[in-house]
């Protein structure tokens, strides 16, 4: 573990990070909560032409012969 | 051991430097990352970016106590994120974004999140900064968080708001935009959205709150590594559904020009016949909008650069790189008459424009329904746009529409009792001015058009 950043990462950065991941697991939460009442409501709107990705990886690289 | 000057722009990161050598992109790894370097390594980590396309391909060729070598493949043409277009900014923000997902899941974490450790190549954004990663230490919070605030969200969400000229804020600020400017800034209901509030307002609250207080109390600081991918994981779904809200709607810029559908075609055979006998490995489009001429390119170059001060046509040339997966293409935003400067230290870390084209040595330059905007709009006299041409291109494809072309009587009314200054705005001057620094190949009337089009190569 490298201690000597070379650049600062801020304290208070550092010390607000768990209020913005609680309140992140919480939008979350209720996205994916939202996205099955309207999926069981049959209201779930389909996939938009989209030029991004996922966050999760499809490993391209199982494809390809070593 | 031999020590080599390191790059202009690698001097940051204690735990290695970048240097060049014969033409090559060489990396040094100082034994302080030697850890961190092996177990990336070993475990695997470096081959999974590597072979999914997410971080520039690298070869160990020398280690020793004192220093590992890596050689990373080149990357022609660097783009700096003042150059990129929305959908560019916002693959870069993703891409990082991912890469720490995938650190956290390995047991790694980015080290920073600067927006400079990305840029593209072959149709997509890459990292480039390969010793990024530090192993990640249980509950720890992301030390690089803050960082990618101000190199992402924040310019991100200034665009949104305010246009995509926010996206050029990292030329005045290479270290991210203050985060206090950023949450001044935005308007007031986005402290409703819950992203927002806590990913900028609050953020920026508690750094002003915590930043007289001593270092020692960032031990404090705990975060569990689910937490931490809650964070990664909101702001990708955030960041991905962002949206500009101008309309961006682009698509038929041929069809609204002064162009009929004989000159167009005139202008693309001529230029596929030039093209032709020169087979050019790489050329730059100065001016090339969203791409379309590029694209009737009937040889088409390893590598071509289209820049264009609409940041709409790049994002339009970059979502159509997207979709049908071009590679050979890279798009950027560049003023010609305020092509992006050299800064950081020494006026050296990030490279101007013309440094960087000088050695990507285009062997081909286009300027097509440029020099009536240089020449009337930027009052740029033709001996300086021919200089600046000169500097970097060895064959200039130029088109030059004449004083009776709608275009050019439309610029020059504009300029009202000005317009009287702008008699220097002919072919003969114009000729005079290029010629004195290229010798003319050929020179060919657009048929149905008040327009020539050159073929120049420089002396």
């Amino acid at each position: 573990m490298m201690y000597f950043l070379y650049f600062d990462p801020g304290l208070g950065a550092m010390i607000i990070q768990t209020i913005i991941a609680a309140v992140a697991g919480f939008i979350l939460f209720s996205k994916n909560l939202m996205y099955k009442i309207k999926l069981f409501l049959g209201l779930a709107k389909p996939q938009e032409d989209d030029i991004f990705d996922d966050l999760d990886l499809e490993d391209k690289s199982k494809d390809q012969p070593e | 051991m031999n020590s080599h000057r390191p790059h202009s722009s690698s001097f940051r990161d204690p735990s290695g430097y970048i240097f060049i050598e014969n033409d090559e992109v060489k990396r040094v790894i100082n034994p302080i990352y030697f850890k961190q370097y092996e177990a990336l390594k070993s475990s695997g980590f470096y081959d999974f970016l590597i072979k999914n396309a997410l971080l520039v391909p690298h070869k160990e060729i020398a280690s020793s106590e004192d220093q590992i070598v890596l050689k990373a493949e080149r990357i022609p043409f660097i783009t700096y994120p003042y150059e990129w277009s929305f959908n560019m900014y916002k693959e870069a923000a993703l891409l990082t974004l991912k890469l720490q997902k995938i650190a956290l899941e390995e047991g790694f974490s980015l080290k920073d999140a600067t927006a400079f450790n990305v840029t593209f190549f072959k149709g997509k954004a890459i990292f480039i900064d390969t010793l990024s990663f530090d192993f990640y230490e249980e509950n720890t919070p992301w030390r690089a968080y803050k960082q990618f605030v101000m190199h992402f969200l924040g310019p991100l969400l200034l665009a949104k708001h305010y246009g995509n000229e926010s996206l050029g804020f990292l030329k005045q600020f290479i270290d991210g935009v203050p985060l206090h400017m950023v949450s001044k800034m935005l308007p007031f209901h986005t402290k409703f959205n819950p992203t927002v509030l806590t990913n900028i307002h609050l953020l920026a609250k508690s750094e002003a709150k915590y930043h007289e207080e001593s270092r020692s109390e960032a031990k404090r600081a705990t975060l569990s590594k689910k937490g931490l991918l809650n964070i990664v994981e909101s702001l990708y779904g955030f960041i991905k559904n962002l949206k500009l809200k101008e309309a961006s709607e682009w698509g038929d810029y041929y069809d609204k020009i002064n162009y009929s559908g004989v000159a167009f075609d005139h202008k693309a055979t001529v230029i596929n016949e030039w093209i032709a006998s020169l087979k050019p490995e790489n050329l730059i489009d100065v001016g090339g909008n969203d791409g379309t001429f590029v694209r009737k390119l009937k040889f088409a170059p390893k590598q071509s650069l289209v820049c264009d001060v609409d940041n709409n046509a790049i994002d339009f040339n970059y979502s159509q790189i997207k979709r049908y997966k071009e590679t050979s293409i890279i798009p950027f935003v560049l003023d010609v008459l305020q092509p992006s400067p050299a800064i950081g230290l020494n006026n050296k870390e990030r490279q101007s424009f013309l440094d960087r084209i000088t050695t990507f040595k285009p062997n081909v330059t286009m300027a097509l329904a440029l020099i009536h905007h240089m020449s009337i709009t930027g009052n740029v006299p033709f001996s300086m746009s021919a200089e600046f041409f000169a500097q970097f291109s060895e064959n200039l494809i130029i088109e030059f529409p004449k004083r009776n072309d709608s275009w050019v009587e439309r610029l020059l009314k504009s300029k009202v009792d000005f317009e009287a200054h702008f008699g220097f705005y002919n072919q003969e001057n114009f000729e005079n001015a290029y010629l004195n620094l290229f010798n003319l190949v050929e020179r060919v009337p657009i048929e149905d058009s008040n327009r020539i089009i050159y073929f120049l190569k420089r002396k």
